[in-house]
């Protein structure tokens, strides 16, 4: 095997979606961060909170999307204070846009910025490499965004339920890891809604499986017991 | 390549000489570009034209993105090129009318105004070797006087009847150059931009079906709704590449 160059960046390859449905918005994303080949974490966050309402999905460099939000968390903490009201969505995405503007030539970072505010409701700003801002009502970043294309021009509806875009959002994850070998892991979802904020976790197993995946068990010992004669191999 | 916090950095080459490079800040390549703008004089003012995509590298990534509009109230500006970089100078330009309406003095700034600044800050960042990577169409109308120029990334600057960027260059351009006329009705004026949309459709890689004309006439600037146009696949020869020959390319 080739040199694993465990020295290289940490770089989450990553799936990462904002949607906005009838009362709020859905974050998702994978849990895989590698380093080079590695995997250096199975299980990482890459929903980062930046205040009460507001999370910041991360792809791209590590390093650089951490930094980045704990800056804004810091300025957005000060923000509320001087305005004494929460901070809103447009304003926490304008500052990570900043950020990434005047540093372009540096940093590698792709985010997605969500969250809910009284004058808006819910809200998606796209933040691609290059600084530049768009608010979409749905958003998808990287690298297993490629193979969500053409799964959302088909999937996406306006107006969804809570429920639809939930599970809208953890098919599309699923789908990215099935084909991105830099996606992978667990999904991981976060709604924001009026009513606060609510995390949830999908692990591997708990997933659909989709083309040429087959069913997960503890042991082959099992299958064997299970039947008079072992599964044959397809062809 | 060893970088330091204040962004600058050092590297040697082969024959041990070290280079001392400041990267403040560099575009030094486009990640969300859009493309081609088109524009174009008729009797009561000027028309711009532009798809409404943002691509990414070779992904058609955004399908939604305005690339012309409205500043003051005597000017469109319509881009292509980078996107966070036209959204800067649409930050540049909200400032420049600000200072401009704080006078107060009923005096506003000109397209004419307008395309000197944009002009400047363009050829100011090129000389620094830190491009914004844009080329420009300001279109405007002001006590008459129509004026439609260009500015790009170099500085370049140039006005004239009708005028294209990016693809458009080599594809709108001749088009334009043989159908303009002096006091085109605002039909003719869009169907000629429309002949020039549709060959781009066809022939540039980087545009979508998802288009926006913009008017500016004396009363007033009118960006009007996206829209798409209908596409033509019924040659004899598209539908039987073989009928003459073996195979078709």
């Amino acid at each position: 095997m080739e040199d694993m160059n465990l020295n290289a960046p940490h770089s989450m390859g990553t799936t990462i979606i904002g949607v906005t449905y009838a009362g709020g918005v859905i974050l998702g994303a994978d849990s895989r961060t590698s380093t080079g080949m590695y995997v250096a974490n199975r299980a990482s966050d890459k929903i980062t909170q930046l205040d009460d309402n507001i999370y910041l999905c991360r792809s791209g460099s590590a390093a650089d999307t951490q930094i980045i939000s704990d800056y804004v968390r810091y300025f957005l903490h000060q923000h509320t204070i001087q305005q004494g009201q929460p901070a809103t969505v447009k304003v926490a995405s304008n500052l990570i846009r900043l950020l990434s503007y005047q540093n372009k030539s540096m940093l590698q970072a792709g985010m997605i910025v969500g969250g809910w505010d009284k004058h808006e409701g819910g809200q998606i700003y796209s933040i691609p490499l290059g600084g530049t801002i768009l608010k979409q009502p749905f958003a998808i970043g990287g690298s297993g965004s490629s193979y969500l294309y053409g799964f959302f021009d088909q999937a996406w509806k306006e107006e969804m339920t809570k429920e639809e875009a939930e599970s809208l959002v953890v098919k599309a994850v699923s789908l990215a890891i099935a084909r991105d070998g830099a996606s992978g892991g667990v999904v991981r979802t976060v709604t924001i809604n009026a009513d606060g904020v609510t995390r949830k976790f999908y692990p591997g197993d708990s997933l659909p499986l989709w083309h040429d995946e087959v069913v997960a068990h503890n042991s082959f010992l099992d299958i064997l017991a299970g039947s008079s004669s072992p599964e044959p191999m397809s062809t | 390549m060893v970088t330091a916090m204040d962004g600058s950095s050092m590297s040697s080459s082969a024959d041990g000489l070290v280079n001392l490079e400041m990267d403040s800040q560099r575009t030094l390549y486009p990640y969300v570009t859009g493309s081609s703008v088109l524009g174009i004089k008729y009797k009561d003012g000027i028309l711009l034209a532009s798809d409404t995509g943002g691509s990414y590298g070779s992904t058609l990534r955004f399908k939604g993105i305005e690339r012309i509009k409205v500043i003051g109230k005597h000017s469109l500006l319509g881009a292509s090129g980078e996107i966070s970089d036209f959204q800067e100078i649409l930050k540049y330009l909200d400032e420049l009318i600000l200072y401009d309406n704080m006078w107060d003095d009923g005096n506003s700034l000109g397209p004419k105004e307008v395309h000197n600044y944009l002009t400047r800050v363009m050829y100011n960042r090129r000389n620094k070797f830190d491009p914004l990577w844009n080329s420009l169409v300001l279109a405007g109308v002001k006590n008459g006087k129509k004026h439609l120029g260009v500015v790009t990334m170099l500085g370049v600057h140039y006005e004239d009847n009708h005028v294209s960027t990016g693809f458009g260059n080599h594809l709108a351009v001749p088009i334009l150059r043989k159908e303009w006329r002096e006091d085109l009705t605002f039909e003719e004026a869009v169907k000629i931009l429309e002949k020039c949309l549709t060959v781009l459709l066809y022939r540039d890689r980087s545009s979508i079906n998802k288009f926006q004309i913009a008017k500016i006439t004396e009363e007033g600037a009118t960006i009007y709704p996206p829209y798409s146009l209908k596409t033509f696949w019924e040659f004899a020869a598209f539908k039987e590449p073989s009928k003459n020959a073996q195979g078709s390319w």
